[in-house]
């Protein structure tokens, strides 16, 4: 684990109740890591499972933590970035509140300061969703 | 590189790229034309451009990056550079 819970807001702009990473687990230029317990009171938490925003979200701020951490690495401070798009959706299913997903973000792609990255949701080994998501970073 | 590409000529690659350009993009095959602009007829703004960027990588098998975009125009500009990085 590279950075913890208690540290991330250090590397990520989210602030609660909007926070939806826990752990930073592994960073490298192609593949970031994460983990995420949901709490019941979750914002994006409906009828007992996390909705498929969070899903999305969670992937995003993995994104923005493992490019935060690498920012960090080289120029100090994180950059900003925003969702300029989500493409190639799947969904397979809601993790309960009460259970830990773990992401997986791989960046493919850069044309200036757009990133395209792969990312995936992990239940207990099960697929949750995956999807491709344009980074637009500041 | 490619080894189906390397043996393509220069017009069979501009036909296969009208193919993919034309569906992915949704336009007339028609308009693709060597002097039309490339930005304009695939009505691309800066997140469509990565698309294009991983579409090339998929079908033709070469990398472009931002700095290659920069001189590009019209879709006869875009298949100088695809003769370029193929070294045809």
């Amino acid at each position: 684990m590279i950075v913890k819970k208690e540290r991330i807001a250090d590397i990520i702009p989210h602030r609660p109740p909007f926070v939806m990473i826990d752990n930073l687990i592994e960073v490298s230029e192609s593949r970031f890591e994460s983990d995420f317990f949901i709490d019941e009171d979750n914002i994006l938490v409906r009828s007992g499972s996390m909705e498929e925003s969070g899903l999305i979200e969670n992937i995003a701020q993995t994104c923005a933590a493992g490019f935060g951490y690498l920012d960090r690495e080289k120029e100090g401070e994180p950059r900003i970035g925003f969702i300029g798009a989500v493409s190639k959706l799947e969904l397979f299913e809601l993790p309960l509140a009460h259970s830990t997903i773990h992401t997986i973000v791989t960046p493919t792609h850069q044309l200036g300061n757009i990133f395209l990255v792969k990312g995936e949701n992990y239940c207990n080994g099960r697929k949750l969703l995956e999807c491709e998501i344009k980074i637009v970073v500041t | 590189m490619n080894e189906t590409l390397v043996t393509m000529e220069l017009g069979d690659i501009i036909e296969e790229t009208r193919d993919f350009l034309s569906e992915e993009f949704e336009v007339n095959r028609n308009l693709i034309l060597p002097e039309n602009s490339l930005k304009d007829t695939l009505d691309l703004d800066s997140l469509d451009y990565v698309d294009l960027v991983v579409l090339i990588e998929e079908n033709l098998n070469i990398k472009v990056t931002g700095e290659d975009f920069k001189d590009i125009v019209t879709f006869g500009d875009f298949y100088k550079l695809v003769q370029k990085k193929l070294s045809l």
